[in-house]
Order: structure tokens, then sequence, then C-alpha cells
């Protein structure tokens, strides 16, 4: 077996990857981690079929991306509504504000599941259209349209959240 | 890239999962691997492969005899359908005779008269 297929070394090299997509379509960390487990262990025995490092990244993205989207109807976790989200005493507005960060995690938590995980994948993973498109196996077009959705709805609901406006 | 973007850049960025993740993911391969050699192992016992094959026997020989079965059942109804049948067309026939004898002793008694 070539050296860039040590198993342990690629779980140690994509395990942030594969839990944080995970943790942030989840809000959920017993359940990411779990799910993260899972999708190794699938890994593990898909390892003979892959080619080359970038057929693992690609491969590990698209199973975690479709195992976090069947997770939730398995579970039937609906997303979290906006009234949910409790308004701050005084609204953030600094880039880099932890409050603002966690809001946005929920915001993005509450989407419905296709267009969270075209999110995640653009922003969590900074892959291009082309490649998220790839990856879910989507037309580019659906892709661009979802985020662009996306990006409206929390743009709005950010703003009913936080008062900023964000522009 | 504007402002929303960028936020959301910063919300989004990865996180490691606890300590020990690695370890817990290939204690698990460990354990499936074990549990999967294990049920080979098991399946491999000579005890086990008779008893499979016996079982399979078992069903097969029953199943082949069920079919006998339906199939001597359903030719005995049919043969039951031509017999009643045959009888059915023998009775027509004597009926046919018989009212053909009664015609003629009666013609026969006329005549005589």
């Amino acid at each position: 077996m070539e050296n860039w297929k040590d198993f342990a070394t690629l779980v140690t090299e994509h395990q942030s990857m594969v839990f944080s997509v995970a943790l942030h379509f989840l809000r959920d960390r017993m359940a990411a981690e779990e799910l993260a487990q899972d999708v190794f262990l699938q890994l593990h025995d898909a390892l003979p079929g892959l080619e080359t490092p970038d057929h693992v990244r690609f491969w590990l993205r698209r199973v975690t991306g479709h195992r976090c989207i069947d997770y939730i109807r398995r579970h039937k976790h609906d997303p979290l509504p906006l009234e949910d989200i409790t308004e701050p005493s005084s609204p953030p507005h600094d880039i880099g504000d932890p409050m603002l960060r966690r809001r946005l995690q929920q915001v993005v938590a509450s989407l419905p599941e296709k267009q969270r995980i075209v999110v995640i994948l653009r922003f969590q993973e900074e892959m291009d259209m082309e490649e998220i498109a790839r990856v879910l196996a989507m037309p580019l077009a659906t892709v661009k349209s979802r985020l662009h959705r996306s990006l409206a709805v929390l743009r709005e609901k950010l703003e009913r959240v936080t008062g900023m406006s964000c522009v | 890239m504007n402002r929303l973007e960028e936020e959301l850049k910063a919300a989004l960025q990865r996180e490691a999962p606890s300590e020990g993740f690695a370890g817990r993911v290939l204690a698990r391969v460990a354990e499936r691997d074990r549990q999967r050699q294990q049920s080979r192992r098991w399946f491999a016992l000579p005890v086990l492969r008779w008893a499979v094959a016996a079982v399979i026997i078992v069903v097969a020989g029953g199943g082949f005899e069920y079919h006998k079965q339906v199939q001597e059942r359903r030719e005995g109804e049919q043969a039951k359908r031509q017999v009643m049948l045959a009888l059915r067309i023998t009775s027509a026939k004597l009926q046919e005779v018989q009212w053909k004898v009664q015609q003629l002793n009666r013609d026969r008694e006329a005549r005589e008269q």
C-alpha cells in the first residue's frame, strides 16, 4: 500500500475537516463526533478504491455531506427556528465578535439542509462553486442559486437578530 | 468578499474534534475487523458448515416434496373432472336410448290395438 494511504495519517490529516463539517451542520458535538467516526470507518473500507490524496479529500467531503443530510432526515431535526435564537441585550457589531459568530452558526443551522451544506462547503472549506457541484453531484446552476438564496436569507435573518447591516 | 461572507468564513472555521479522536477511530476499526474475523472464523467451523448444508438440504427437500404433492393433487382433480364429464355424456346417451325404446314400444302397442 502506498504511503499516503496510511489510514492513521489520513485520519489525523482530515479529522478537523470532517468533524467541522458535521459540527457546523448538526450543531451537536456528540453527534458530529459519531458521524465523523462513521465516515472514517467507511473510508477504511473504501480506501483500496481511492487513487490519489485529492480523491480521498473529495470522497471525504462528499460522504460527510451526504451523511449529514441523511442524519438530519433520519433524526427529523427541524431547522432551528429563528424565534429560538434569542436577541442579545446589546447587538454585536464588530467583526470577530464571538457572540456574532455563534449567532451566525445558529442561523446557518436554521437553513434547509441542502442550502446548509452548500454554505458550509463554501465558507468552511473555501471551495468554489464547481467543486461544490462535483462533491454534491448537483448542477452548477443549482449550487449557485442555493448559495445566492442562502446568503439572502442569512443577511435578512442576521439583520433581524442583531440589527446589524451586513451588505 | 462582503462583510457577511467574511463573518461566515470566521464563524465556520474548522474546529478540532476532542482529544484522542484518531485513537477512537482506530479502535473502532480494530474492533470491527475483529468482529468480522470472528464471524468468518465461526462460519469456517466444519460443524457449522455441515449444519448449514443440512438446513439447505431439508428446506430444498421439503420444497420439492410440497411441489410434488401440489402437482399430484392438481392431476387428481383434473382426472376427476374428466370422469365426471364422461359420466354426464354416458347418462345423456342412455336417456336418449331409453326414450327411443319407449317410443318404439308405444308405436307397437298402437299397431296391435
